[in-house]
This record gives structure tokens, sequence and C-alpha cells, in this order.
């Protein structure tokens, strides 16, 4: 069986990579942006003599390229996105780029993991604190989100529409905030730097966190499983700390922070101010706030992961133990 | 016979980055309004149609022009489709906006100009540095004679490979860019040279044009073949100009100097402050610690310029560019002259074409590496 990961060679993709080279007879194609990731992955390959492993240096963008990578493939793992950019090319990297895999694969039905995000759920108008499942309504308003969930919504969507077209059995994961060793410090869940002073926005929130290697075994555990086709899954871990938690642990073990709290009333009035402003003064400064991304983020909207569990997933790495091993990292990192 | 107060339609065909700032800075205008966006990728036109409220989006230009028939078209494609959709918006009736590079090269910057006349249509290209505040308070000093005549200018424009754009460019082999005459050059040179242009309104000056790379080689395609230093020396009838893009240079400036006969003023576009270096002469020592007193205050008056402009909300990040699109539809309302004049459109792009002509014409390039 021949599998193909998009976007093999960012954070999730290596992890899931690792995973799908330990799978017995493995068979796999990643495409990556440069010859230095391809690197990477080829030794991770040499690590499992048993395992067949072709990397395709290239561009989704191209639709040359993807013809080459989706060539007699049976799984797609599809992780390829831009987290970061201007908006025109979070949307070519993320959208046209999954149009063009879903172009070159057309007339070939496949089996598709799809990597989306929690960011595609329409939690601004849930009440606080309520649990989001698989089953809660998708964004109304993508566009009043942070440009990066609005791509990943269409990306979804997008996948949705074409696969029940084109006969692809589908499958839709959807992580929280992924970490790990190697992984960003700090989630905008918990808060942002302004200036060098870290606002502290998340409080008493629980941070939908999964491990790098948990969200990997989530991947592979639903393309293993038929039952999984045609499903969605929420990946968060157990036992999530709070923000205050998050926060209070990272100041422990990776750096000082000097940090401002503000409450969730708080934020909304200021989202409120920012964006009164960005009217008055007629797009002066940016709406980097509004009410609506706020609700978003910092209302404290919590996670399920009982369907995922439910086909046979379960976090191998715990919590503790895995902010212990990323915080080790970041501290070894702020070193130098 | 003017027709100010009826909106004008403004389609906009080509949804990359820059399309943003052009949607954005139309909605602050009372003048005009975009109803419209096009883009060849159906999801590209859906996004920026969705993301700014924009009435329809089409894949299909010449749907576009048939069924909204809009009064402007700003052209936002690459380079490379310039001449084409100018030409099929220029047929339908449409003035046009083109950014910044007007053309690929001279001869398709005339056949664009030809047509609009041709058709009694206005067109114009995106040198919005030209209506930037500071750039017309430097030609207002020229004017008023406070400069004297000019002795040389230095226009210098940093790029930053790691930003947004050139970390786009640099990521994709396959990107427009790298297919244009003059590649990186051939997409900011119009920023660098037409304030020289401001001052040497010259046709054909000599110009001596050196390009280097310092960029490691290691990609094994085209972007190999990127250069990303430019150096360009111009010797006009009575002044003299250097133009310079850095890739490299930290930190990312971007500024024109004039030297007059009587003063020397400095337009700093970063930190947008206008600096004015008066032949005072003072004696002995104090000649020595008097100018970077005068030089400070001057950046102080600069700064609290720039307050007090923001406080009123004018300190816009694409003010020129909104100047220029004002300009531009009022000259079309008015049915005056449009804000660039077309000799200048073509003289900059026969400048560009001489330019790339030299640089191609010295490789395979030098590498200076790091």
């Amino acid at each position: 069986m021949k599998r193909l990961v998009t976007g093999a060679g960012g954070f999730l993709g290596q992890a899931v990579v690792e995973r799908l080279l330990a799978l017995p007879n493995a068979d796999l194609r990643c495409v990556v942006r440069s010859a230095a990731q391809a690197e990477r992955l080829r030794e991770k390959a040499a690590a499992h003599p048993g395992a067949r492993l072709e990397v395709v240096t290239g561009n989704l963008l191209s639709r040359a390229d993807v013809a080459r990578a989706v060539d007699g493939i049976d799984v797609l793992y599809h992780l390829a996105a831009s987290l970061k950019g201007s908006p025109a090319d979070i949307f070519m990297n993320t959208v046209v780029a999954s149009n063009n895999v879903l172009d070159a694969l057309a007339g070939r039905p496949v089996t598709i993991v799809v990597v989306s995000s929690m960011g595609v759920y329409g939690t601004a108008n849930l009440a606080r604190g309520a649990v989001v499942d698989e089953t809660t309504p998708l964004e109304p308003h993508p566009e009043r989100r942070d440009v990066y969930s609005h791509a990943k919504w269409r990306q979804e969507k997008l996948f949705r529409d074409r696969c029940a077209h084109a006969g692809h059995r589908l499958i839709v994961i959807r992580p929280g905030v992924i970490y790990g060793p190697g992984g960003p410090p700090m989630s905008a869940r918990v808060g942002l730097n302004l200036f060098g002073l870290f606002l502290h926005l998340g409080g008493g929130n629980r941070i939908p966190l999964t491990h790098v290697e948990n969200c990997a075994d989530a991947i592979v555990t639903v393309s293993e499983n038929p039952d999984a086709v045609g499903h969605a899954f929420n990946v968060v871990d157990d036992d999530l700390p709070t923000s205050r938690a998050y926060l209070r642990r990272y100041r422990r073990e990776v750096t000082r922070v000097r940090s401002v709290r503000i409450p969730y009333a708080g934020m909304l009035c200021v989202s409120r101010g920012v964006e009164w402003y960005h009217r008055h003064s007629r797009g002066q400064l940016p709406a980097v706030f509004t009410r609506y991304k706020t609700a978003t983020l910092w209302k404290g909207t919590r996670f399920d992961n009982t369907k995922l569990k439910c086909i046979g997933w379960t976090p191998r790495v715990g919590t503790r133990e895995g902010l212990t091993k990323s915080f080790a990292y970041l501290r070894a990192a702020s070193k130098g | 016979m003017t027709t100010r107060g009826v909106k004008l339609k403004v389609a906009i065909v080509g949804c990359g980055k820059i399309a943003d700032a052009h949607v954005e800075e139309v909605g602050k205008l009372a003048a005009a309004e975009v109803v419209a966006v096009c883009d060849r990728e159906p999801l590209m036109a859906e996004q920026l149609a969705a993301r700014y409220g924009v009435p329809r989006h089409f894949s299909d230009f010449a749907a576009l022009l048939t069924e909204v028939r809009p009064d402007v078209v700003h052209i936002t494609t690459p380079p490379q489709s310039h001449l084409a959709l100018a030409a099929q918006s220029l047929d339908a009736g449409c003035h046009v906006y083109i950014e910044k590079p007007f053309a690929l090269n001279r001869a398709e910057s005339l056949t664009i100009i030809e047509h609009a006349r041709r058709v009694a249509r206005k067109v114009t290209v995106g040198h919005s540095f030209a209506f930037d505040p500071l750039t017309v308070e430097l030609r207002r000093l020229r004017d008023e004679g406070f400069l004297g005549d000019t002795v040389h200018v230095e226009s210098h424009l940093g790029y930053n490979l790691s930003g947004a754009f050139g970390a786009a460019l640099m990521g994709d082999r396959a990107h427009w860019v790298h297919g244009l005459p003059g590649k990186l050059f051939h997409n900011n040179l119009d920023h660098v040279l037409h304030k020289i242009e401001d001052f040497i309104p010259e046709d054909a000056p000599t110009l001596v044009a050196r390009a280097t790379r310092r960029l490691p080689a290691g990609f094994g395609d085209e972007r190999d073949d990127l250069m990303d230093e430019l150096r360009v020396l111009i010797e006009g009838a009575h002044a003299t100009a250097c133009a310079t893009f850095s890739s490299h240079a930290v930190p990312v400036r971007h500024y024109a100097r004039v030297w007059g006969t009587r003063n020397t003023v400095t337009a700093d576009y970063v930190s947008r402050v206008l600096v004015v270096e008066q032949g005072e002469n003072y004696p002995s020592a104090i000649g020595r610690l008097l100018p970077a007193f005068a030089q400070a205050r001057q950046y102080g008056r600069g700064g609290a310029k720039n307050i007090r402009r923001f406080m009123k909300s004018e300190f816009q990040f694409f003010t020129g560019m909104n100047e220029l699109f004002r300009r531009f539809y009022h000259s079309i309302q008015d049915d005056g002259e449009p804000p660039i004049a077309y000799d200048r459109i073509v003289r900059i792009s026969g400048w560009m074409d001489d330019v790339f002509a030299q640089v191609n014409a010295a490789l395979p390039r030098r590498e200076v590496g790091r």
C-alpha cells in the first residue's frame, strides 16, 4: 500500500512520517519543500531498514509536482498548509494547493486523511465553557476569523465537497494546539506577546493541547480503521492544563515572562475599542482583536475527544510528561 | 464635464497579495467602490470577495467585463499578463490602473498607451510613492527653488528576502517573478527609478547597471539565477543619479536623497521624515558640532508631525497609493489629465529595458558570497 504524506517536512509531518515508517512493509512517499527537509526524512528512514521511502522535493502549487507526487498512491495524508505569510499566500498554500491535489487524484479514488483544525468550529456564539464535539456546527462566518482558520475551514469544505463526488474515502482530523519538542512555545489561546509584555488571556480556560506524537498516532490510527471513513475527529489529549497552570509551568521550567492578566470581559472591552478605532481611523491600525475573534479564542470552549477514543486511540504521551519534555527543549533552545 | 458624485465601479483582476491593499484603499474613497474581483483561480477570487464583502467574484475576466461593466479595472496580476488584460479592459470601455511594473518592456508600454488613446480611455501605473506626502514635499521644494539646481540624486530601496513577498518567491521556483526579464529587480525597480526621473527627465541618459548575487546558490533550479543586489549609475545632461536595490543590507532602508546647488534633502520613507541639510557655514569646530543637532531637530520635528498625522488618522500605510487612486478617479470624472504623464511611464519602461539588458548580458553572475 503506497502512502503519500504532504507537508512531511513540517513539525507534525515529521512525526507522522516516523509513525508510518514503523508500520510493517511501509511504502511511503513524502512531499517536502526543501532539500534540507528531504535529508532529515532520509535520516529518519535509515532507522527503519524494512521501510521504503521516496521523497519528492516540490511545491503543491505546481501541477507537475503534484502529478508526480500522487502517482500510484492508495492513501493520502494531507498535512500541507501555510501557517504564516500574507492572506493570499495562506490561501494559496492551503486551499489552492489542496485543490491541485484533488484535481490530480480525479478518477482514482483513494483514502484521504486531511488534517484540518479546531478553528473550523463555530464557537463564537456558544455558551462559555461549552463542550465542542464533532456534532458542533462549523463556523458560519469564517471570514470573521483569523486568516488561518478561514483557510482551514475552506480547505475542509473543499475536501468534503469534492471527495463526495470523486468517491474518495475521506477522514477529517481536527487537532487542537499541537505541541512538543521543536514546536511553537506558546499558543495564542494562552496569550499574546505585545512589545515584550505577555498578555495572559486564557486564565482558567483548558488549553486544548495535543502532543505531536499523540496527534501523529491519531492520524495513523484513523487511516488504519475502515470505520473512520466519512467521519471527523477532534484530537486533544487528556488531563489538559489551564492556561494559568501552563504559564506557571512555563515560567518555572523555561524562562521568565513579564505578563499581565486580562480577563475575558476585559478582553471583550479591548476588542470593542480596537474595532472602533479601526473603523474610526479608516484602517490606520489593523483590527487584530475583534469581539468575534476573542470569543473564538478565549471564551473557554472545551473540546471532546471521546469519538477518537472510540476507534482505538489513546494519548500515548501524558500531558504532564509531554510538557516536561517540551519545556526542557524550549529551555535548552532559549540558552542557544 | 465632471461626473463627480457618481461612484465609479471598480473591478480588480488578480487576487494576490497586493489586491488586499487595493480593496482597502478604494474602500476609503468616496469616488469609487469595488464591485467585483477576478482571478483565474476561482478559490483566490472567492477568498478576496469573502474577506472584504465584495459583491461578485469571477474566474473569467471576459464574463466580469460583460456582466459587471466596470468603469475602472485595476490590474494586479503578474506583469506577463498586463498587456492582454489592459487591452481587454480598454476594449470593454474601462479605464485601467496597472500595478507596477506597467508592462514587460517599453514596447508593451507604448502599445497599452496607444490603445488607451485610441479608445479615449485613461491608464495609469502604480507608482504609489510618487504621491507619498514625502515625495510631494520633495517636489515642492524643487519647484520653489529651495534645492537650487539638481546635482545628484540617490534612490535606494531595501528588500527583505525573508519577508512576505520575498519568502513567497524564494519558496516557489515557478513563481512569476522568476519568469520576468529583470526577475526580482523587475518587480521593484519602478519604486527606485521614478524618484530619479522626477529630477532627470531624459529619455536616454547614460546608464550603467551592475548586478550581483549574495544569496548562496543551492536550490538547483530557477531560483539560483536570481540576482539580489543592483547598482545603477545614471548620467543626465545636467545631473547624475545612483539607484541601488539591496536584498541584504541591514536595516532595510528606503529613501531618496537629492543634492542641490543650494541645499540637500533626504526623504526617509521608513521613518517617514524629510530631512533638509542646508548649506550653512559655521567657523572651525562649531561647524562640526551644530549639524548633528540640526539633523536631530529635523527628525524630532518630523516625528512630532507624524504623531499629529497619526492622531488625525492620516498616517496610513498606503497613503501614496490612496492619493494616486483619488487623483486617477478624479481625472476620469473630470476628464482631466491622468496623474502620471504617459511619457514618464514609457521613459521608465525604457530605462528598465536598458538596465535588464546590461544585467542579463553580464551573466553568468558573479558570486560574491558571504
